[in-house]
């Protein structure tokens, strides 16, 4: 087996050219998702879904940026992608075993399988995989499967022209970010902090494979702020079906035993 | 040259691609997404309005959200999954009942027993026939089939569904036979009752178990919930249809309890949602919020209309109606505010920032912000 591999998505380093998005269409032949004119800043993408696999997010804020003092306003730029989850609620949740976790680490849909029962994307704390209307199965972001295999990083890290996007094993995107994060505080950047790079960081996920360096809440980015995998909770729901299932039948054995007889 | 030069522009072959834009005649699909079934021309998609905003973000400092769009992908299923969860119900808790009665001297209950059968081998088929039709082909189904996942509620769903399917067949084919075969069909009815429970509760797992946050919230009490309208969708089918007053009273009873039950647990799924009264938004306003008023009153109605002595052949036709609605309109409605609820994304940011994310799990709030 390879070494886990991932994504850091350095989202202070993000110049919001959406050369990602470009990329992963392309490579990996996605077709459009209709060219709307939303409002929302300069993103017309909106969300991750079956279609679309990066998605850059345009925030606009009225708060200075931290070391820049002219004006009350900065942006945020993020490209969201799959986070691979360390524990994938839709991985958990497929019925199938379309879902599946790869040699690199990364969550892997197989369309062949797949059954578009659409239990995953209900699963998904983060709203990343969808269901396609046209050929009705689940789709998301592969790691670019195709071409790790052919030693080759993912089209968007290649693309990424600010290196906003790293590839690499893990552990070394691990190394890196917490020494850009000690970097960014030390020039006076305090809000820096990594999102989902461990288990310690994000408990109800057990760390993410493609993590993210935030600036600002996860909400301002339209990420949960303590998301957690539904299977971790799962246990009490199986109890109060147990539970439930053994008072029907005690019901019915009653019923059974007292209701049937003509009182007298 | 000159005469057969050809200008750029007629030199150019108009191509009717798909969304995807590329010319198939020149370029092959390989790509990762290659089975993505594209519609529609690149003209037509440019065609396309972006919904225009009912209300304008509300940017909050201390309450943000990305321009108020959706946090979640909403759930796809349509109007058969509901009803697999009534019918799945109806079916497990009939299932249920038809073993209880085969307990101890069935001389006075073989009509009964048999109904149960009946109603739980039908139920069974027209289950499989719902799942086909919510996944569009019998072939999806068995995919279900070909692993065996505990994590997957769906998948031991799957499973819970095929034992139930082969035992109900078993119980209403043998149980009326004599000899060894009536034993064989009299085993099948007791285990179909296991299964049958199962199969009555287990939807509710599956509801709960999600990242929607009003599903998540009520994912202890959705079992229970599933679990005691299957009873009482048990009884008051009976109501509309057993003429017999011996049986009625086992029904009965089976029913009532189910339907006060069901009542109950559903002011206890709303006391829990309100915890976090961002979550609990889909039951109060809205279609949602009428839908699921509703269903309750139906069900109390029916439940008070039930419990009136002198009890006339209309009264109790009315009575079992209001209850298969208000059932069926739960059914409907927990499918629509989960919807709903997967719409708003503060109700997930609300939910986790109270503390039951995954802080629910580990005692803290992981958020460094």
């Amino acid at each position: 087996m390879a070494e886990t591999k991932g994504f850091f998505t350095d989202t202070t380093l993000c110049i919001g050219c959406k050369a990602c998005e470009v990329a992963c269409k392309q490579w990996n032949q996605l077709p459009d998702d209709g060219f709307l004119f939303t409002g929302m800043s300069y993103d017309n993408t909106v969300h991750l879904g079956a279609s679309t696999w990066r998605h850059v997010a345009f925030i606009e804020r009225p708060v200075p940026l931290t070391p820049q003092h002219d004006g009350a306003f900065s942006w945020l730029f993020s490209s969201d992608v799959c986070k691979h989850c360390a524990r994938a609620g839709c991985l958990e949740s497929c019925p199938t075993g379309a879902i599946v976790r790869t040699e690199y680490g990364s969550v892997y849909v197989q369309p062949d399988v797949c059954n578009g029962c659409g239990y995953c994307i209900v699963s998904c704390p983060f709203g990343v995989i969808n269901r396609r209307e046209e050929d009705g199965q689940a789709w998301k972001c592969t790691l670019c499967y195709d071409r790790l295999r052919e030693d080759m990083i993912p089209a968007c890290a290649k693309a990424c022209p600010t290196e906003s996007i790293q590839f690499g094993n893990l552990e070394d995107l691990r190394e890196h970010a917490k020494e850009r994060v000690r970097k960014l505080h030390e020039s006076g950047a305090h809000n820096a902090y990594l999102y989902g790079a461990t288990a310690e960081d994000q408990p109800g996920t057990e760390g993410l494979n493609a993590f993210f360096l935030l600036m600002d809440k996860p909400e301002v980015y339209n990420l949960p702020p303590d998301p957690c995998v539904p299977t971790k909770k799962v246990k009490d729901s199986w109890l109060a079906a147990g539970a439930t299932a053994a008072a029907i039948a005690l019901v019915a054995v009653g019923a059974g035993l007292f209701g049937g007889r003509e009182r007298v | 040259m000159s005469g057969t030069a050809v200008r750029y522009k007629d030199s150019v072959q108009p191509v009717r691609t798909d969304s995807r834009d590329i010319d198939r005649r020149v370029a092959v699909l390989t790509g990762e997404a290659a089975d993505q079934q594209a519609s529609g021309t690149a003209g037509e998609h440019a065609q396309k309005q972006a919904e225009v905003w009912r209300n304008l973000p509300q940017p909050e400092a201390n309450d943000p959200t990305y321009y108020d769009r959706p946090l979640l992908n909403e759930p796809v299923w349509k109007w058969a999954i509901p009803t697999y969860d009534y019918i799945g119900g109806l079916t497990g808790a009939a299932l249920v009942l038809g073993a209880a009665a085969q307990i101890g001297d069935t001389a006075s209950r073989e009509r009964l027993i048999r109904r149960c059968h009946r109603i739980g081998f039908a139920g069974v088929v027209v289950s499989a026939a719902l799942l086909v039709e919510d996944l569009g082909k019998p072939s999806r189904v068995l995919n279900m089939l070909r692993v065996f996942r505990p994590t997957s509620v769906m998948n031991m769903g799957a499973w819970i569904l095929m034992g139930s399917s082969v035992l109900a067949f078993g119980a209403f084919v043998l149980r009326p036979r004599k000899g060894r075969l009536r034993r064989v069909g009299q085993f099948c009815g007791y285990a179909a009752g296991v299964f049958g429970a199962a199969l009555a509760t287990y939807t509710g797992v599956l509801t709960g178990n999600t990242a929607v946050p009003l599903w998540q919230a009520s994912r202890k009490i959705l079992p229970i919930l599933f679990g005691v309208s299957a009873m009482s969708s048990v009884g008051t089918l009976f109501e509309l249809t057993v003429e017999s007053a011996e049986e009625r009273r086992l029904t009965k009873l089976f029913g009532t309890v189910g339907q006060t039950a069901e009542l109950a647990a559903e002011i206890v799924m709303e006391r829990q949602a309100a915890v976090v009264p961002r979550v609990a938004r889909p039951l109060h306003r809205g279609l949602g919020g009428f839908l699921w008023r509703s269903a309750m009153l139906l069900t109390g109605t029916g439940l008070l209309l039930g419990l009136t002595p002198r009890h006339t052949r209309n009264r109790r036709i009315v009575s079992g109606l209001l209850g298969t609605l208000g059932s069926v309109l739960m059914r409907f409605t927990v499918e629509h505010v989960g919807t709903v609820s997967a719409r708003d994304a503060r109700a997930s940011f609300h939910q986790q920032r109270a503390g039951y994310g995954a802080a629910e799990v580990t005692g803290r709030t992981a958020a460094v912000l």
